[in-house]
């Protein structure tokens, strides 16, 4: 059975454009096969996004270097990190960021892991949308405000794990809103999912791919989109934004690459070069249509104050909402 | 439908799909058969092997892993009684007790038809009633899945032995599950700054240690003694009588499996642990529940392949996995192309029609693996302890290793061995400790989430009629034992009721 993905050629204009960024600094490829060390389990996003990228790298010859995608779970992706964080000036590894390992130190009241390694690329970004039940009586962001105001607490949200992406979220929109939402954690995102699609709570967050398959199941009716523009698929085009609906709260999920502190910066150099190469290719854009994410990518120094801002908002959330240690 | 079948079968019996079928299941009773390593840490190692093969091909492969390794499992629980995960706990204690009175093949040959049965009966409810099934699993949540693994932990109570004994070893498994990090705030409690602590103290290394470990440590007291095996051919077999005890149990086991398998939040050790129970109160012989009983190891093993079956409903029907390996075929999905979800049945038809057929094509291939092997294998055990049990511990060890690929684990799995042998001694029963290390995670966070949902009211638990059902049962779990002895106590007059029995460890 062929399969049609080759077909979106999305990616020609993006591949001239970042194959023509070229690095001032000297690049040196590391010797030997490569750890990509990922804290989620096999099948959590980072853990796809890796995959997909390696994959890519090897098959096209961008990295020759044999890639493995280690998953070592647990612990809030602390399992992940440390491992990283306990190889300093090594050249074969390295750790995936998603917003765990932001979050994990603020929550446990450790030293941030950002500030530690050698910041190399943000990969992968994604918007996140609300959803309530098809038959709620909710219609829009402003009918959860209203909600929540009349009922402070009332108002439930099925999320993934403490101190993730929608948990954030949720603390960004209480915060505007001066409202209290109450947020249920559970074990992954998809067993929050499962709550949701049984009807036990008002609400949930999606990325975009597990947004359009709601809402083309029927099992759940969009709400809001937190970027600063619509979506322009046909399904997605009639969600209104936050802000349009006077909500203003722009927050995007994202996915991240780096490496053990100390790392040489040829070496940190070239990973950003392949890095760049492998998101240019035709493959890869394809498979970006495919999951709806977006790749604004950014590398080493400007990655560094990517994710120091991302960290700050986590901390400033986190705070809020009496997670922080 | 029908012809839905037919196609599905027309693509999973082309030679090329026969092959990675046959290669997944294989992989999958090998892995199983591992300590440590289970279906979920080998299909996350091959998935990138399949990045090269349609993505038809590719997830039968996987999905022959995860079922193969159900197979597999009941080999190393039985006959070294080392669960390669806590699905085989019951296994691993009345499986290995048959092994001990040289019928370790007629414990492995239940065990493969069992599966066999149970896997093909839940394959048919997914062919047959995936949706509907779904959003009746789906009418699980948080309520339920407390009340469920209340009921488990309960019931553990009763498993064998000294009810306090059995009590008290759950609630150090309750105690042990607590330490790490808060799975719903994620703030570290009971670690004591210790980063080997603050990941918290997982299943495995606890399971190697305290049946593994302690075992070869018990057996090193009296080495000299311990003889090898008898197997006689003759008791390597089925009896007519083992297969009129285990028809049935076969049947209702499935049954269990496959109900718990469809609720996306509880996994195989609770439909293994909740069948072999269950199995007790209808067996003939319940006394020998803890101590070989065939229809036990049957009906665990028909359950726990038939949940790992049931995980595949809410997986292709609403694209939320029911267990750690169902998560993966999603991912493996994901990185074939296909977007999993409510649409997937319709939109890709072929592909999951083509899952479900290689799913019986890949149980007949176990049952014609595992059948004839279960003498062979059993005839391991002919060999002299001495020699087996440096064998054992290398396994359980290499086990405990690869599970995290830290070697904290291994020193955490010699120290939970150095626990599980004074339980030997002071005639402690183990399985309640690991079963309830394994339940307590689940509890502790539905009953949170649950009270979270009603925002602190506990009638949640009777507002919902599944909930109210399942209360009932918790209820009588606790007073029917009780009313029972009291009305003994009277019959003996003032004589105290008797408890007697040894532990099922």
């Amino acid at each position: 059975m062929p399969r049609l993905t080759h077909t979106l050629c999305v990616a020609a204009l993006c591949g001239v454009l970042s194959a023509g960024a070229t690095f001032a600094q000297d690049m040196r490829a590391p010797t030997g096969p490569i750890e990509f060390t990922v804290g989620a389990g096999a099948g959590g996003s980072p853990d796809i996004i890796m995959r997909t990228f390696a994959q890519i790298m090897n098959d096209q010859g961008i990295v020759e270097n044999p890639i493995v995608v280690q998953n070592r779970s647990g612990g809030g992706h602390s399992n992940a990190y440390n491992h990283v964080l306990g190889l300093p000036g090594d050249e074969n590894t390295l750790l995936t960021l998603a917003s765990p390992v932001f979050t994990t130190p603020i929550v446990q009241g450790t030293p941030s892991v950002i500030d530690q390694i050698t910041p190399i690329a943000a990969l992968v970004q994604s918007e996140l949308l609300l959803f309530t039940t098809p038959d709620s009586d909710l219609n829009s962001l402003a009918d959860v405000v209203a909600a929540a105001t009349e009922n402070p607490g009332r108002v439930r949200v099925a999320g993934g794990a403490s101190g993730g992406n929608d948990h954030v979220l949720t603390g960004l929109i209480e915060s505007t809103t001066g409202t209290t939402l109450t947020y249920i954690p559970h074990e992954s995102g998809s067993a929050g999912r499962a709550t949701f699609l049984g009807g036990n709570v008002e609400l949930h967050f999606t990325t975009v791919s597990e947004g359009l398959e709601l809402i083309a199941s029927g099992s759940g009716k969009p709400l809001a989109i937190f970027s600063a523009e619509r979506r322009t698929e046909d399904a997605l085009s009639g969600i209104a934004t936050a802000t349009e609906q006077g909500v203003d709260v722009i927050y995007t999920q994202f996915w991240g690459v780096g490496a053990p502190a100390d790392l040489d910066p040829a070496v940190a150099a070239w990973w950003a070069d392949r890095f760049q190469q492998a998101a240019a290719t035709e493959q890869f854009q394809a498979w970006l249509a495919e999951n709806l994410y977006r790749s604004d990518m950014v590398t080493l120094d400007e990655a560094g104050a990517y994710f120091a801002a991302e960290q700050d908002t986590f901390r400033e959330v986190l705070t809020r909402i009496g997670l922080a240690q | 439908m029908l012809d839905q079948l037919l196609i599905g079968f027309s693509t999973a019996l082309l030679p090329n799909n026969l092959l990675f079928i046959f290669i997944g299941v294989l992989i999958g009773q090998v892995v199983g058969a591992l300590p440590g390593l289970g279906p979920s840490a080998g299909m996350a190692l091959l998935l990138p092997l399949t990045f090269g093969l349609e993505p038809v091909t590719a997830i039968m492969m996987l999905a022959g892993i995860m079922y193969g390794a159900q197979y597999g499992g009941t080999l190393t629980s039985v006959l070294i009684k080392v669960p390669g995960e806590a699905s085989g706990v019951m296994t691993a204690v009345d499986g290995n007790a048959m092994a001990r009175e040289g019928r370790a093949g007629a414990a492995l040959a239940i065990s493969a038809i069992g599966s066999f049965i149970a896997g093909i009966g839940s394959v048919m409810a997914v062919a047959v009633l995936a949706p509907p099934l779904a959003s009746f699993g789906l009418r699980f949540n948080a309520p339920e899945y407390f009340l469920l693994a209340l009921l488990g932990i309960l019931a553990i109570g009763s498993l064998g032995g000294s009810p306090i004994k059995s009590l008290g070893a759950a609630l150090i498994g309750l105690m042990i599950a607590l330490i790490g990090v808060d799975p719903l705030t994620g703030t570290p409690r009971l670690s004591f700054d210790q980063p080997i602590l603050l990941k918290g103290i997982d299943f495995i290394p606890v399971v190697i240690g305290v049946f593994g470990v302690a075992e070869v440590l018990h057996s090193l007291e009296r080495i000299e003694s311990v003889k090898p095996i008898k197997t006689r051919l003759r008791d390597m077999w089925l009896t007519m009588e083992d297969w009129r005890k285990c028809r049935f149990a076969i049947i209702r086991g499935g049954f269990i499996g496959l109900f718990v398998g469809i609720m996306p939040g509880a996994g195989a050790s609770i439909a293994s642990l909740l069948a072999y129970l269950t199995e007790r109160k209808f067996s003939t012989t319940p006394e020998m529940f803890g101590k070989g009983a065939i229809d036990g190891v049957a009906s665990a093993e028909a359950a726990n392949n038939s949940a790992s079956h049931g995980a595949a409903i809410p997986m292709l029907s609403l694209g939320i996995p029911g267990s750690a390996s169902t998560a993966i075929l999603l991912a493996a999905l994901i990185l074939h192309g296909i977007r999993p979800g409510p649409q997937l049945m319709s939109q890709e038809s072929v592909l999951v029609w083509g899952l479900i057929a290689s799913m019986f094509v890949g149980n007949v291939f176990l049952l014609i693996m595992n059948l004839p092997m279960a003498p062979v294998f059993a005839a391991l055990l002919r060999i002299p302890y001495v020699y087996l049990a440096p064998a054992i511990l290398g396994i359980s060890l290499v086990g405990a290793y690869a599970a995290t690929l830290d070697m904290a684990t291994v020193w955490m799995s010699l120290a939970f061995g150095v626990l599980g042998y004074a339980m030997i001694k002071f005639d402690v029963p183990r399985p309640p400790l690991v079963l309830a290390l394994v339940l307590a995670s689940l509890m502790e966070t539905s009953l949170r989430q649950a009270l979270l949902l009603s925002f602190g009211s506990p009638m949640i638990f009777v507002e919902r009629p599944i909930s109210a059902i399942l209360l009932c049962a918790v209820v009588l779990t606790i007073v029917l034992p009780i009313m029972s002895a009291v009305r003994r106590r009277r019959r003996v007059g003032a004589k105290p009721a008797a408890t007697g029995g040894n532990g099922a460890g």
